[in-house]
């Protein structure tokens, strides 16, 4: 098997006269994680969409393990900023949500949830109902929900966007470890730069009217990561350089002298 | 909001039951108290003790015509439920249905049922058809409208969620939209269950001619027997109440999630092989 997990081919989206997305294509490696910046409006929920198969592009493939999976659903693990758990299952119910939407959840896929689900500090809330649970706790169960569909490939789009910023950076450091374990394929879509480089391979710099890819910043830091390399030199200048790239050099000449003082 | 499930302070089980019950026993008294203190004669508002003597002193119609009212109401409130959830499910299924159907449910309920009574009188007799027809009336109409906002309170993205995961639309209803349904579903049953009373009563003085509460009512107007009349009354309020609690109480059984923090016992999760 190769060592493309994903490949997209000249896709491109068109919402009625307005072009969502000019023809992008992206070669993610088995086993990287790759992250989506850019402002709003750059088509980085639309090319999400497309790579989840619930949006089938105005033109362009994708392939997913070498198969052609266009606008089919049901391979990868797909989660927003909202954990869109059910609130009448329990936090073990909703992990297995996948199996269960299918029809039915095996004794072998429960015991595998539960197992994983202890594994990563879930196993007091295994019967909880998501109410009981902090909001913290809830993007952990959407996060096992996710990896429990398809372990392989992961999108995530803005997942810890709605946590305050202590609890973002306690579930950043969860993903790595819970991707450094698995040994999954991510794409990771956020609005926060910091969140890109720190938990990225690679970060996809997108830029808006149509959407396009405007860069692909390689991250060179060494892993695991801790706290700190946020403040290390390399991370400063990529930062620096995503700036740039995104509100243009005035501003972010302005950003860094900032970050100097 | 992970505190949404605490219930108000001191709401032990007992103070929950004991509670409700104390205010209906203060009701009866201000009652026996106010004819007592203002001299009001038996005619014009007995006392809580004739009242309930006048149920046990006529229990032989009274009887019978619960029994004959019960029926119209229990028959015509689960018709019209389900005809209300039934139409619910179908019209949110497709835009086209729901832009058509939806201003045929409004005119249903803008016709007075009195007036739609007459002509099912004229259609359907005096047996049971036109009763049940007027009680489901009332009732499917709540239950559409709490229904559709509960279908429609589900966020899209959960549907999306479902469809990414390759969900058939059947499973996603079931396990995602179905509970989504049930808090306003049964918000709308305890709301109908009291207004259902009223359409049973309705319906047989319109469309009775013998049994049945509302015929008895009638009967012991016609005849200045007040207390018949309150013993009547308080019969009805009776099957009301009765109703609005049992419909509670499957609401409670039926939305755990929304009065605990854990899944039920049987839905628990035990290791099938030893623990790791």
């Amino acid at each position: 098997m190769s060592d493309v997990k994903v490949e997209l081919r000249d896709v491109s989206q068109r919402f009625g006269g307005t072009q969502a997305l000019s023809p992008t294509s992206l070669t993610v490696r088995r086993g990287e994680f790759v992250s989506v910046i850019g402002p709003s409006g750059c088509g980085k929920t639309t090319l999400f969409n497309v790579v989840s198969g619930i949006l089938r592009p105005t033109t362009g493939s994708v392939l997913i393990d070498g198969v052609d999976t266009t606008g089919k659903p049901g391979h990868v693990g797909y989660m927003l900023q909202k954990d869109l758990l059910v609130p009448s299952l329990s936090a073990l119910e909703n992990i297995t949500l996948g199996a269960k939407l299918l029809g039915r959840v095996s004794r072998a896929q429960r015991d595998e949830a539960a197992r994983m689900a202890r594994h990563y500090g879930l196993g007091d809330f295994l019967d909880h109902y998501p109410h009981a649970m902090s909001g913290g706790m809830r993007q952990r169960v959407a996060l096992m929900r996710t990896l429990a569909f398809a372990k392989d490939l992961m999108l995530l789009d803005e997942p810890f966007g709605a946590l305050d910023s202590q609890t973002r950076l306690e579930m950043q450091q969860w993903l790595l470890r819970v991707w450094a374990e698995t040994q999954s394929t991510v794409l990771f879509i956020t609005h926060d730069i910091d969140e890109a480089i720190f938990l990225a391979d690679r970060v996809v710099v997108m830029s808006p009217r149509p959407g396009r890819v405007s860069e692909i910043i390689d991250v060179p830091l060494p892993r695991p990561r801790d706290v700190d390399v946020l403040t290390s030199e390399t991370f400063t200048t990529l930062k620096r350089r995503a700036l740039d790239l995104i509100y243009g050099r005035a501003v972010g000449a302005l950003d860094t002298e900032g970050d100097a003082a | 909001m992970s505190l949404s499930a605490a219930r108000p302070a001191g709401s032990r089980s007992w103070v929950r039951v004991v509670t409700p019950l104390l205010s209906i026993v203060g009701l009866i008294v201000v009652w026996d108290l106010a004819v007592r203190i203002f001299s009001i004669p038996k005619f014009v508002l007995p006392s809580p003790g004739e009242a309930f003597a006048a149920i046990f002193a006529d229990w032989d119609s009274i009887g019978r015509g619960l029994v004959a009212t019960s029926q119209v109401f229990i028959l015509g409130f689960v018709i019209g439920a389900a005809l209300g959830f039934v139409l619910a499910i179908v019209m949110s299924s497709s835009g086209i249905l729901y832009r058509i159907l939806y201003p045929l449910m409004i005119v249903s309920q803008a016709i007075p049922v009195v007036a739609i009574g007459a002509a099912l009188v004229i259609w359907l007799g005096f047996g049971l058809a036109p009763k049940l027809v007027v009680v489901a009336m009332i009732v499917f109409f709540p239950v559409l409208v709490n229904v559709l906002d509960g279908l429609r309170s589900v966020d899209p993205d959960s549907i999306n969620l479902a469809r990414a995961m390759g969900a058939k639309p059947w499973w996603t209803f079931l396990i995602i939209k179905l509970p989504a349904t049930l808090t306003p579903l049964f918000s709308a049953l305890k709301m109908s269950a009291t207004f259902s009373v009223t359409g049973a009563i309705l319906a047989e003085s319109m469309a009775s001619t013998t049994g049945g509460l509302g015929v008895y009512l009638s009967t012991m107007q016609g005849r200045f027997n007040t207390p018949g009349v309150f013993a009547a009354i308080i019969v009805l309020a009776s099957i009301g109440l009765l109703a609005f609690l049992l419909i509670s109480v499957w609401e409670s059984q039926a939305t755990p999630w929304r009065r605990t923090s854990v899944v039920p016992r049987r839905r628990r999760y035990r290791d099938s092989a030893t623990l790791d």
